[in-house]
């Protein structure tokens, strides 16, 4: 790991803890003075705890880079490898919100058939059998063994 | 010794219900196994919402069977293709490809399987011995103890379990905050909800256990498709010479009983995990060995030392799981989750409350292992068949079902949309190295943790004092801070030498 990005991890993970400790945890965990131990404990403890981890990531990253000389923000970053990464997780993200609209067993061809060609595979024998097996499977679970109907 | 409970455990495991479903568990598993990739928490995570509609028995054994399968069947992607299909089955790659190689596939592939069968039923035994007498001692125990007890197990993972004790902290923290969203269990007001009905229940654990492990590693076997695609296997040819005989076998037996040893050991203490194991068991056969050059040339000793400890790792974990109700690692937190589906608490109740499924599990264990030979020694050219899949078929399979588990169980787009959050979670804490072992595991006890902290509380009634009366909880917390300084020097000794 490199310091800039323990630097970067552990703000996030300290302004997180913050905002949890300082807005979450007040508005929302509720209070009981009946309750042996109070709602907000243990999540309060739990924040305190990586707040003061994430704490420590953050100062030790700094004196580091500090003596290093190195510099906490670049632009040279590897783009084409950070959108190559992204991808994956925005088609993911599509799939979700198809799913919000239309049937798994119904989309699953499609969307396993797109993956697969937008992974590279181009092979009709394979993408015709890897995108319908899985689904036929889904079927075969959930309206036979699980009996929950057609997800 | 309860000898109608242990008499009829064995009577369960041997039924063909039994045999069926620890069968499809090793075989699931194997395949996994095999796939470079795929780990056996990632299989166990994805087969949980499989096992709903099981008995309580058939489900875990499915799954124990499925983790002692993906462990052995690692290997053979080791062997074969000199990618580890677990990162525990890196240090057989060092003999196992080599000696591949060198013509004999096969041979390395049975070495593999002997060294991971008898590690696994040796452990097995070793679990069976210890974890019994284990519960009833920790049957004594109170909630200070218990408290304490997971206090120290939560520090012991986050400073073993990744690169740094503090960012393992902060991954627990996180786990342990985001475990406390939902009802809260003593006042039945809701906590953290944001008013949403669907939190009332918290986040559902099949969502957070997918997302973190399943999801977000498919995220990153396609990053890494960027630069590695093709896999090249070493094919098993019909050679006369090329199968594993008595004369290969018998020098490597003291290996395999070492490496069984440091894996039952290593397994025992939560947070080290497989691949200590395997490492430390290699590094000592090497050490040992009176030809310690031959070690990474082929020698069949390196893949003994390093698959008999691997193996040996996963009964051994569930020592301080049936003993405590503690997980030492990821797939042992994981059947905490399947146990509690299931309605069924574990640890050491479960051997009070219902020893009859507790025995069972072990013989379902014996049986898995037992399994786990025979589908190895005949399906090993299928299983070789197998480690030529490539990885971007894999991956959108395998995503299909991560999002088929969440449908399965009727969370909707709910369900969907934490997959996807916990997910990209789950993907930044691989990336820059926040333990999401320890994210998981304090995730699972949390509310275990929580019940103790609050009867602690309440029986204190404000008097710490009272703790010195209880001289294992008060050994456990200073255990708890002994381990936190020693962690914490660690880390910035290793930090220092590294900057």
């Amino acid at each position: 790991m490199t310091h800039r990005a323990n630097f970067w991890t552990g703000l996030v993970v300290t302004s997180f803890a913050l905002f949890a400790l300082l807005w979450i945890i007040p508005t929302q965990a509720g209070e009981s003075l009946m309750a042996g131990m109070p709602p907000d404990l243990l999540p309060r403890l739990a924040m305190y705890l990586t707040l003061i981890s994430g704490a420590i990531v953050t100062i030790d990253a700094l004196r580091k880079m500090l003596r290093e000389g190195t510099a906490p923000i670049t632009l040279n970053l590897d783009w084409p490898m950070i959108g190559w990464s992204l991808w994956p997780i925005g088609f993911v993200g599509l799939i979700v919100f198809l799913l919000s609209m239309f049937k798994m067993t119904y989309a699953g061809p499609v969307i396993l058939a797109v993956f697969l060609v937008l992974l590279g595979e181009r092979r009709w024998y394979v993408l015709l059998p890897c995108s319908t097996v899985p689904v036929l499977l889904l079927y075969g679970l959930s309206v036979y063994l699980m009996r929950v109907g057609v997800v | 010794m309860n000898f109608d409970a242990i008499g009829g455990a064995i009577g369960e495991a041997l039924t063909l219900a039994s045999f069926i479903g620890i069968g499809g568990g090793v075989l699931i598993g194997y395949i996994v196994g095999v796939i470079p990739g795929l780990s056996r928490s990632v299989a166990i995570a994805i087969a949980i919402p499989l096992t709903f509609y099981m008995s309580p028995y058939i489900a875990i054994s499915f799954l124990i069977g499925l983790s002692k399968g993906s462990a052995a069947g690692s290997a053979v992607s080791a062997i074969l293709l000199n990618a580890p299909g677990e990162a525990s089955s890196a240090a057989t790659c060092l003999d196992g490809y080599p000696l591949a190689k060198s013509g004999r596939p096969k041979m390395a592939l049975q070495m593999g399987l002997l060294a991971s069968v008898i590690g696994d039923i040796l452990a097995t035994i070793f679990l069976i011995f210890i974890a019994i007498p284990f519960a009833r001692v920790a049957l004594m125990f109170g909630p200070y103890e218990m408290a304490a007890i997971l206090a120290f197990a939560l520090v012991f993972i986050a400073g073993l379990s990744g690169g740094s004790l503090f960012r393992g902290l902060a991954a627990g923290g996180l786990g342990i905050f985001l475990a406390t969203f939902g009802l809260d269990p003593q006042t039945g007001m809701p906590r953290m909800t944001f008013g949403y009905t669907e939190m009332m229940d918290g986040f559902p654990l099949i969502a957070v256990a997918i997302g973190t492990l399943a999801l977000s590693e498919m995220f990153i076997q396609a990053e890494r498709l960027r630069n590695e695609r093709d896999t090249m296997s070493v094919k098993i040819e019909n050679s006369p010479d090329d199968r594993l005989t008595w004369k290969d076998f018998r020098p490597t037996i003291r290996t395999i009983l070492r490496g069984t040893g440091i894996g039952t050991f290593v397994g025992a203490l939560p947070g080290l995990g497989p691949s200590v194991g395997a490492w430390m068991s290699y590094g000592m056969a090497k050490r040992a060995s009176k030809d310690p050059d031959s070690f990474g040339k082929g020698n069949p000793e390196g893949i003994a030392a390093a698959e008999s400890a691997d193996n040996a790792v996963i009964p051994a974990a569930l020592i301080p799981l049936f003993g405590l109700g503690i997980p030492g690692n990821v797939s042992a937190a994981l059947l905490i989750g399947a146990f509690a589906i299931h309605g069924i608490t574990v640890g050491p109740l479960l051997l009070r409350d219902e020893p009859e499924l507790l025995y069972s599990i072990f013989a379902g264990m014996i049986v898995a292992s037992l399994i786990m030979l025979v589908l190895g020694w005949f399906g090993l050219r299928v299983f070789a068949l197998i480690t030529r899949v490539p990885p971007h078929v894999v991956i959108p399979i395998v995503i299909f079902f991560c999002l088929c588990g969440i449908l399965l169980q009727g969370y909707g787009t709910f369900g969907l949309v934490l997959l996807l959050g916990f997910s990209v979670l789950g993907y930044l804490m691989k990336k820059f190295d926040y333990s999401f072992v320890t994210f998981l595991v304090a995730y699972i006890i949390t509310p275990l943790l929580e019940l103790n902290l609050r009867q602690s509380i309440i029986l204190a009634g404000g008097d710490w004092s009272v703790l010195l009366g209880r001289p294992i909880a008060l050994a456990f917390l200073v255990f708890t801070i002994i381990a936190l300084i020693m962690l914490a020097r660690r880390t910035l000794q290793r930090q220092g030498q590294a900057a």
